[in-house]
């Protein structure tokens, strides 16, 4: 890939400011057939998310005597981007990232009220440009409270990182693979407790707390994203439609 | 008044309420589920049915079993009607109107007092919306019932059976119209009003 001037009087090569976002956009109750799901878009990120349960755990020896088990599946679709991710198929990536996804929101639902059954959530990544990872548990969070599946808190994640010497806020794909670290960071929003943070490259102490800083300033703003789409929904409610023919 | 709508983890009191969707923490209260606060209640409208004794259910026969029947309600584990609770035997995909007996720890159901329910059809509404459906002394399911001759069978689990005998097409859309204003006052003014007007 061609090399780009990072970061240049104080803006970044796409223009955005340090502490900026790309703009995102989050629809709830897209899917008519799942019990619930959400559309987002993030810069060029497309994610839709389906949530289903809770459900009979299949297989049953996966199933926990002591709660709901939260699997989690995600997938990039093979138009998503160019470059060795989008091919068919689960890869190591996609297997890692299933699981990071699920162990979120192990955290936040309450579990224990469904005893040996299951609640999936699939995550297809219709185009992916960085920080899909971050997208997938702004959007899923969303899909579960459509659903209805009693969580404990809401929960939004944002990526930070530095490129150039620099930290900066909500890395795309460009500034991902040439800058000098990125890091995932998923927050519980009233309590602000820390549920995921992966971290590839290198940050110095300092530097990770004013990421840390940039980080829950974001996630003020996506929690707010999140409760304006499911308002939205609410406002033209317009469900107890579906027949069921058994 | 308008209500506020509340998300997942939103505080609805600052004191240690039961609610059934409500979770407590430090000693105090917040929602887990969509919903509105109306004077600190939480009115729900989206949330998972969860059994307790003492509930009238509707089923569906999903399997035949050597001591008895596995129902179909829509919970993630099928209940159980064992032979002895029954005065016949039931065949695969037949309806059924039943109490719930016993709900263990891991949330296995047996169920009881069962009573077939012959020529209709099930409707299935959100379970979060099933006390609007009944109304208040069964205010809404006698009056939907009285203007449409039908017999309606309201299950807790959210399945509403509604007999093909009387005008079906209406009651089918009188719970229609109720789930999607489940959350308005004076809904069975406004029913009363909907069911003499279609008639």
């Amino acid at each position: 890939m061609e090399e780009v001037e990072l970061f240049k009087n104080g803006k970044r090569y796409d223009g955005r400011t340090v502490e900026e976002l790309r703009h995102v956009k989050i629809k709830a109750h897209v899917l008519n057939d799942a019990d619930g799901s959400a559309y987002l878009e993030w810069g060029n990120n497309k994610i839709i998310v389906g949530v289903y349960g809770p459900k009979e755990c299949i297989p049953r020896h996966l199933a926990s005597p002591y709660g709901a088990v939260v699997k989690c599946i995600y997938n990039m679709s093979p138009f998503s981007s160019l470059g060795e991710h989008g091919r068919s198929g689960p890869s190591r990536r996609s297997r890692e990232l299933s699981m990071v996804i699920g162990q979120v929101f192990e955290n936040v639902i309450e579990r224990e009220k469904f005893p040996k059954a299951a609640i999936e959530i699939f995550v297809d990544v219709l185009q992916g440009d960085g920080g899909t990872r971050c997208a997938a548990v702004t959007a899923a969070s969303v899909a579960l409270a459509d659903a209805g599946i009693p969580m404990k808190d809401m929960v939004s994640a944002v990526a930070v990182g530095k490129v150039k010497d620099t930290v900066v806020i909500d890395l795309d794909y460009v500034e991902d693979s040439q800058g000098q670290a990125d890091c995932a960071i998923a927050f519980a929003n009233r309590n602000k407790e820390v549920l995921l943070l992966q971290m590839e490259g290198e940050m110095s102490k300092e530097d990770m707390q004013k990421a840390f800083e940039l980080a829950s300033i974001a996630q003020e703003r996506l929690h707010q994203l999140q409760v304006e789409a499911l308002k939205e929904v609410y406002m033209h409610i317009n469900e107890g439609d579906a027949f069921v023919d058994i | 008044m308008e209500d506020e709508i509340i998300m997942p983890g939103t505080q609805i009191a600052d004191k240690p309420l039961r609610l059934s969707y409500g979770h407590v923490e430090n000693e105090k209260t917040y929602s887990t589920v969509l919903g509105l606060k109306r004077e600190d209640k939480l009115i729900p409208l989206k949330g998972i049915y969860e059994p307790r004794f003492g509930d009238y259910i509707i089923g569906v026969v999903s399997e035949v079993k050597f001591s008895g029947y596995d129902i179909e309600m829509k919970t993630p584990y099928p209940a159980f009607v064992p032979d002895r609770m029954l005065r016949e035997k039931l065949d695969h995909g037949e309806v059924i109107f039943a109490k719930v007996m016993n709900v263990n720890e891991i949330g296995e159901l047996d169920l009881g007092q069962v009573k077939v329910l012959k020529k209709g059809r099930i409707i299935e509404v959100p379970a979060v919306k099933i006390p609007r459906v009944i109304g208040r002394d069964n205010s809404m399911i006698t009056l939907i019932r009285e203007s449409t001759d039908c017999s309606i069978f309201v299950g807790k689990n959210g399945f509403v059976w509604i007999s093909e005998k009387g005008n079906s097409a209406l009651a089918i859309s009188a719970i229609r119209k109720i789930v999607r204003e489940a959350h308005t006052s004076g809904l069975t003014d406004k029913m009363q009003e909907y069911l003499k007007n279609s008639n």
